[in-house]
């Protein structure tokens, strides 16, 4: 072949290059699989524990069971607010085979929410935990859980969630004493009352819902199961069922709710009933009212615009976080104030010429032609402004104030509902503190007929003139006696229970007056006489400022005040009652104190027909929901 | 030189611990499919790479029983037929996942750019086997070596199965290792190999770039394609040192393990068998590479050499690729692991190579 010895040498040495340079691929493969090997090293070994946890978070997961809130009765165990199960559509993230976008797009058509809607709700949440199910539709319909269910392969991401959610079986009926639960808001988390609440959870608002929300509020359960990676459940492995939270029972009066509600119909106004013996709301009523129903699912933002910005306030508590000039109804308590501090002689009379002039300036009576000579009684009765322009210019501001103070003006009545507004009772010393300037004597005119900077609420405006009528006994206003509290276990305040000094005299004298007022012909508030029962009350007309310079127009109508008390020797019940812009005490007010008292009347002879009482009772014959 | 499979002499010369190591690999394989797909019965997983596997076994010994030379004189008509293979494929082939990679014969379905890379293992050694004997390859020399890697790989690419033809590459890169690169040209090729990385992230698709970036930082988007490897990584991790157990991987059982029966069939192991599965499946691994070096030392000729080091090349590259991305240590990408991924082509290919391997060290003796 003709190859030289050199030649073969040359092979031999070029085969030994070859196989030299394999063996340095070989030494190449070897430092690579030694990376490799070591990273396994670690993995399994050195971080074996960590991704073992992982593992078992991986398949593990906790569901929460949505504990239903406790049902709130009134006092004859009708129920006013239970639960009932609705289903909301919800997005868990955690191992979603689509991007948030994908997921959005195939799901809005199918739930008919907008494609912005649905991030912009996904992107509130988007800091919580991803295996935590964010809510896209709440209470959705039949049809949404068939569009999700027929779906359940193509979006595995999207579920249907069972919630115990809040019916309130009267809608509008006593929505300002049940309040409403919602979302509980990034402020309310940082309250350390709500420390053991996250991100999503119900949480009462308002009314009851908000004063008794930790008896209200159920236990949340959960359940530990077993998921694949699409989030589907394969097994369990523990639960804690969730405990329903406890039930409350109100001293409310459903039946005087609703004659309260229905005879002031579609008036701005409030009424509230008490027992003056224990302190027992039995009726409490602020129109306009609002549907809490609307809350129970998230509020739309049109429907919380609606609430927000009518003029009328709905949402507001008329009943005790609305404060307005008592106008007649004050004299009641100058009366009192005069009658204990012996300034007023119970035989005194004074001529009533239609005005009185003090300290420069003319104040005019009601009647233009005056009442001529009135004594107390009569004062009370027709209810004449000089009368008590001369007591209130005797008494002096600061013992007005001490007396109303005293009798249960100007302060909080200490209700069991959240913001309570505590009135005002001017004194000089609040003039120089607030106004820095010194109390004019001629204010103290104003104030005497319950004009100028005294202010009271409807609540207080009731505990008060039934705190009087029950000889200076002021109980503690209260919708959940705090006995029934402490039955299911829970920690409850004592309830206050004042006396103050007053003369067994002072409040007969005022008390027949007071039954005059209902009673007597021309009395101002003969519409509230009931036949047999003994009422007693007062009317009051407070004055609209712009009214004084003679502007017209429903906005410039007087305020109508009637407060009363039945029977008057022994008062079971007191009731006031304010219409806004209503007029004539005697006229707007009165009849709804009249239907109030009537029916109270009426139940206790035993004559009450009771149609509501059936209706409420057939609505709350469903069972409760439990989860 | 061909012999007959049943002769003794066959039986003597044939590589026994090389076909046992990918039997055990095989083994494991067929344990690991069963046990990820066992909650799917329908799709037959087990049976399907069964069959594939006793074909493979089939082919080693008909393989090994062809004499390589034999296969190298026919190597260009099957050089030509591989490129219309690959042609026809792009053309008429199906299309799985973005790539038109798949052509469908009677009932089943092959990737051809697979089995190809042994017809351009052969070929490349033929040309650079019988090259005039020097230190040095020339420039024209590279070029020439290069132009028959890197035409079939080009049409691979245009499938666009980016993967499969970056497989090509090791091929390539060993047989010029070996034949002889002045130092030189070996920096000016590594430097072009580094430079032309960043200037292909321009031709990369969008689902590749991502790809990347994914594997640069891998909370990027982690339940997406970070979701693959995190979950991987947590099946491995928590199988520990002896692993879960056969069958009771619940990252794999769960179905938290992604493509767990193809390519991330390494985690199911990781997951079940633990690091001590782990280091034995390696290890097998590792034993037919280095046994494989060995057959190509002890070859009769140049041209086994440079046959069995270009299935090395091949070997390795799968292996780490698809065993580093498992754990995270490199991107993911659809590349098998030989022997115990899922799937006909890959697991012929292995077993072909093998067969090559085995039928190199049989006729190193025959003179």
């Amino acid at each position: 072949m003709g190859i030289t010895i050199g030649g073969v040498m040359r092979q031999r040495e070029e085969s030994e290059l070859l196989r030299w340079r394999s063996s340095f691929v070989g030494y190449v493969i070897v430092s690579a699989l030694l990376v490799l090997f070591f990273g396994f090293w670690n993995h399994q070994i050195v971080k074996s524990t960590y991704y073992a946890q992982r593992a078992e978070q991986n398949r593990v997961r906790d569901i929460t069971l949505l504990a239903p809130r406790g049902n709130i009765y009134d006092r004859y165990h009708r129920i006013l607010a239970d639960n009932r199960p609705s289903y909301n559509i919800v997005l868990i993230r955690e191992n979603s085979p689509h991007t948030l976008d994908q997921t959005v797009a195939t799901l809005s058509p199918g739930v008919g929410i907008s494609v912005e809607d649905l991030l912009d709700r996904i992107n509130r949440r988007r800091r919580q935990l991803k295996f935590r199910p964010i809510i896209l539709k709440e209470d959705v319909s039949v049809a949404d859980i068939a569009f999700v269910m027929a779906h359940r392969y193509e979006l595995p991401e999207i579920s249907v969630e069972v919630q115990p959610r809040r019916r309130y079986l009267g809608n509008e009926m006593g929505a300002h004493v049940l309040g409403y639960v919602g979302e509980v808001t990034e402020a309310e988390l940082m309250n350390p009352e709500f420390l053991d609440y996250k991100s999503g959870d119900e949480v009462g608002k308002a009314g009851l819902e908000r004063q008794y929300n930790s008896i209200l509020r159920g236990q949340d359960g959960f359940k530990r199961v077993i998921v694949n990676n699409f989030g589907r459940e394969m097994g369990q492995l523990e639960e804690e069922a969730p405990v329903a939270g406890k039930d409350l029972f109100t001293t409310l009066d459903l039946d005087l709710q609703r004659a309260a509600e229905e005879l002031i119909g579609k008036r701005t106004g409030a009424a509230v009933a008490l027992d003056p013996r224990t302190g027992e709301v039995l009726a409490l009523v602020s129109k306009p009212s609002f549907d809490p129903n609307l809350f129970a699912t998230r509020l739309s933002v049109a429907d919380w615009g609606n609430l927000i910005s009518d003029p009328r306030k709905p949402l507001q508590n008329r009943v005790i976080q609305n404060h307005y000039s008592p106008g007649s109804v004050f004299k009641i308590f100058m009366a009192a104030a005069g009658l204990e501090s012996e300034v007023l002689n119970p035989l005194e009379t004074v001529f009533c010429p239609g005005y009185a002039s003090f300290y420069g300036h003319t104040f005019a009576c009601w009647k233009r032609g005056g009442h001529g000579t009135v004594g107390l009684h009569g004062a009370i009765v027709n209810s004449c402004n000089v009368f008590f322009y001369n007591i209130g210019k005797e008494l002096g501001i600061d013992r007005i104030s001490k007396y109303a103070t005293t009798m249960g003006l100007g302060r909080k009545t200490g209700i069991d509902l959240p913001n309570e507004d505590a009135g005002l009772i001017p004194s000089s010393e609040w003039k120089q503190r607030v106004y820095k300037t010194a109390w004019y004597p001629g204010e103290t005119i104003s104030v005497s007929i319950g004009q100028g900077a005294v202010s009271v609420t409807p609540m207080q405006a009731a505990w008060a003139i039934g705190g009087l009528a029950s000889g200076g006994r002021l109980k503690q206003p209260h919708l959940v006696n705090p006995e029934e509290i402490k039955k299911i276990g829970s920690n409850a305040r004592e309830l206050r229970s004042e006396q103050y000094p007053v003369h067994e005299s002072a409040v007969d004298i005022i008390g027949r007056a007071m039954w005059g007022v209902v009673n007597e012909a021309g009395g101002t508030g003969s519409r509230a006489r009931i036949d047999g029962f003994d009422v007693a009350g007062k009317t009051g007309t407070a004055q609209v400022v712009g009214r004084k310079a003679q502007l017209k127009g429903d906005d410039f109508e007087d305020h109508a005040w009637f407060v009363g008390f039945a029977p008057y020797r022994t008062p079971e019940i007191v009731v006031a009652v304010f219409i806004e812009n209503g007029g004539h005490g005697g006229e707007a007010a009165a009849p709804v104190a009249h239907a109030i008292m009537e029916t109270y009347y009426k139940k206790k002879m035993g004559e009450f027909d009771g149609d509501l009482l059936t209706k409420i009772a057939q609505t709350s014959g469903n069972k409760k929901v439990r989860n | 030189m061909a012999q007959p499979i049943a002769s003794k002499r066959f039986s003597q010369d044939f590589d026994w611990p090389l076909f046992g190591a990918a039997l055990l690999l095989s083994l494991t394989s067929l344990t690991e499919i069963y046990s990820s797909t066992m909650n799917e019965p329908s799709e037959n997983y087990f049976l399907r790479q069964l069959a594939w596997v006793i074909l493979g076994v089939i082919l080693v010994f008909i393989i090994a029983a062809i004499d390589y030379h034999v296969l190298a004189e026919h190597i260009p008509v099957l050089y030509v037929l591989s490129l219309g293979a690959l042609v026809y494929t792009l053309a008429l082939g199906r299309t799985v996942s973005g790539s038109k990679s798949w052509v469908q014969i009677g009932p089943v379905n092959i990737q051809p750019s697979e089995i190809i890379k042994m017809v351009v293992v052969i070929a490349l050694a033929r040309y650079l086997s019988e090259l005039r004997q020097s230190k040095y390859m020339t420039l024209v020399q590279i070029a020439k070596a290069g132009a028959i890697c890197l035409l079939p790989m080009a049409l691979v690419a245009l499938q666009p199965d980016t993967g499969t033809a970056l497989t090509y590459l090791p091929i390539l890169a060993v047989g010029l290792f070996i034949r002889g690169l002045r130092p030189a040209a070996l920096i000016a090729l590594v430097l072009a190999f580094v430079l032309v990385l960043p200037v292909s992230w321009f031709f990369l698709k969008d689902y590749q770039k991502e790809r990347i970036l994914t594997f640069l930082e891998p909370d990027r988007d982690p339940l997406g394609r970070g979701y693959q490897v995190t979950q991987s990584k947590i099946a491995i991790g928590s199988g520990g040192f002896l692993g879960k157990g056969l069958f009771n991987g619940t990252q794999n059982q769960l179905g938290f393990l992604p493509t767990r029966h193809t390519d991330f069939i390494f985690s199911v192991v990781g997951e079940e068998l633990g690091f001590v599965g782990v280091s034995v499946t390696l290890g097998l691994l590792a034993f037919i590479i280095f046994r494989s070096i060995y057959n190509a030392q002890t070859a009769r000729d140049n041209l086994g050499l440079f046959i069995v080091m270009g299935i090395v090349g091949i070997y390795f590259f799968h292996i780490v690729e698809n065993v580093g991305m498992v754990i995270g240590f490199m991107p993911t990408t659809g590349i098998p692991l030989p022997f115990l991924s899922y799937g006909g082509s890959s697991v012929l290919t292995a077993f072909v190579a093998l067969g090559l391997v085995i039928g190199v060290r049989r006729c190193r003796y025959v003179n």
